[in-house]
């Protein structure tokens, strides 16, 4: 688990950074199932809803895969490769705030099968990630924290 | 303990439809300013087709340095929420006769992302938007 600004980044995970989109992406067979980053739970806030979008959503890169409020922050979740949404996450749906206190984990919000395999090679990981992370945290000024509930 | 509100309903297909935003506060009343830029956003994000018309006092907070003046209650300025509409798509429209006779705004003294229309195309967009909201 790397760690830049009390932020972690787990090693397991791609990274979709373009924009203002900073989500984690994890390989699951012929399937990826996809979150909210560390940096981008904490600029979200304690995010009080999330509509995702419903299982068979065909959904191309950057278009939105659910759309998250906190008060502070109103945003699309992109899609970080073409694909299918598959399995949306009943339990953040419920309790949105499961994105800020376990984002890598009981926070995911959807699984897809990805159009084109090939695409996830257009995600960052490993060094690349890091240094794309470092960049961006340090012009936002982002340290991490996780709300407790 | 969590303070999780009820499920949402998985969301319709937006995409396609239009809403048009027209907006007369300016900061006159800064209460007044945040919940339309926050919604704006929110629609955008939604992949709803989202315009923002300023007109009468509206188009004072689309001046350069304006919304950074704006102060709101939960802290901070109504910068970020104006840059937060612009990152998600809404389209910023501005009345070119409010902007010259009421707010006195030369084009080249509003932000950068505002378009300058006159009230015709405001009824355009009125007839052409699934729905209009007022603020």
């Amino acid at each position: 688990m790397a760690i830049l600004n009390g932020c972690e980044f787990p090693e397991d995970r791609s990274y979709f950074v373009e924009r203002t989109q900073m989500t984690w992406v994890k390989v699951e067979g012929d399937q990826i199932r996809i979150g909210l980053t560390d940096p981008a739970q904490t600029r979200a806030g304690k995010v009080l809803h999330i509509r995702v979008k419903a299982a068979g959503t065909v959904r191309e890169r950057g278009k939105p895969i659910a759309t998250v409020e906190s008060g502070k922050w109103a945003g699309p979740v992109m899609a970080p490769v073409a694909g299918t949404v598959t399995e949306s996450n009943p339990e953040v749906e419920k309790d949105p705030s499961l994105l800020n206190t376990d984002p890598y984990g009981k926070g995911w919000i959807v699984r897809m099968t990805p159009a084109a395999p090939a695409e996830l090679a257009t995600l960052l990981s490993g060094e690349s990630a890091l240094a794309r992370f470092k960049e961006i945290l340090e012009k936002d000024n982002i340290r991490c924290l996780r709300c407790q509930t | 303990m969590s303070d999780a509100t009820t499920p949402e309903a998985s969301p319709p297909d937006n995409a396609g439809k239009k809403i048009l935003m027209i907006m007369t506060t300016g900061p006159e009343d800064p209460d007044k300013t945040y919940a339309p830029f926050y919604t704006a956003a929110l629609m955008a994000a939604m992949e709803i087709d989202t315009t923002m018309y300023f007109l009468m006092h509206a188009p004072e907070l689309l001046r350069k340095g304006a919304a950074e003046k704006v102060p709101l209650k939960k802290g901070g300025n109504l910068k970020m929420f104006l840059d937060m509409a612009l990152e998600n798509g809404v389209k910023f429209l501005a009345c070119a006769e409010s902007c010259r006779d009421l707010c006195e705004i030369a084009p080249g003294d509003l932000i950068d992302g505002v378009k300058l229309v006159g009230s015709a195309t405001m009824a355009d967009l009125a007839l052409e938007a699934d729905s209009v909201v007022s603020f």
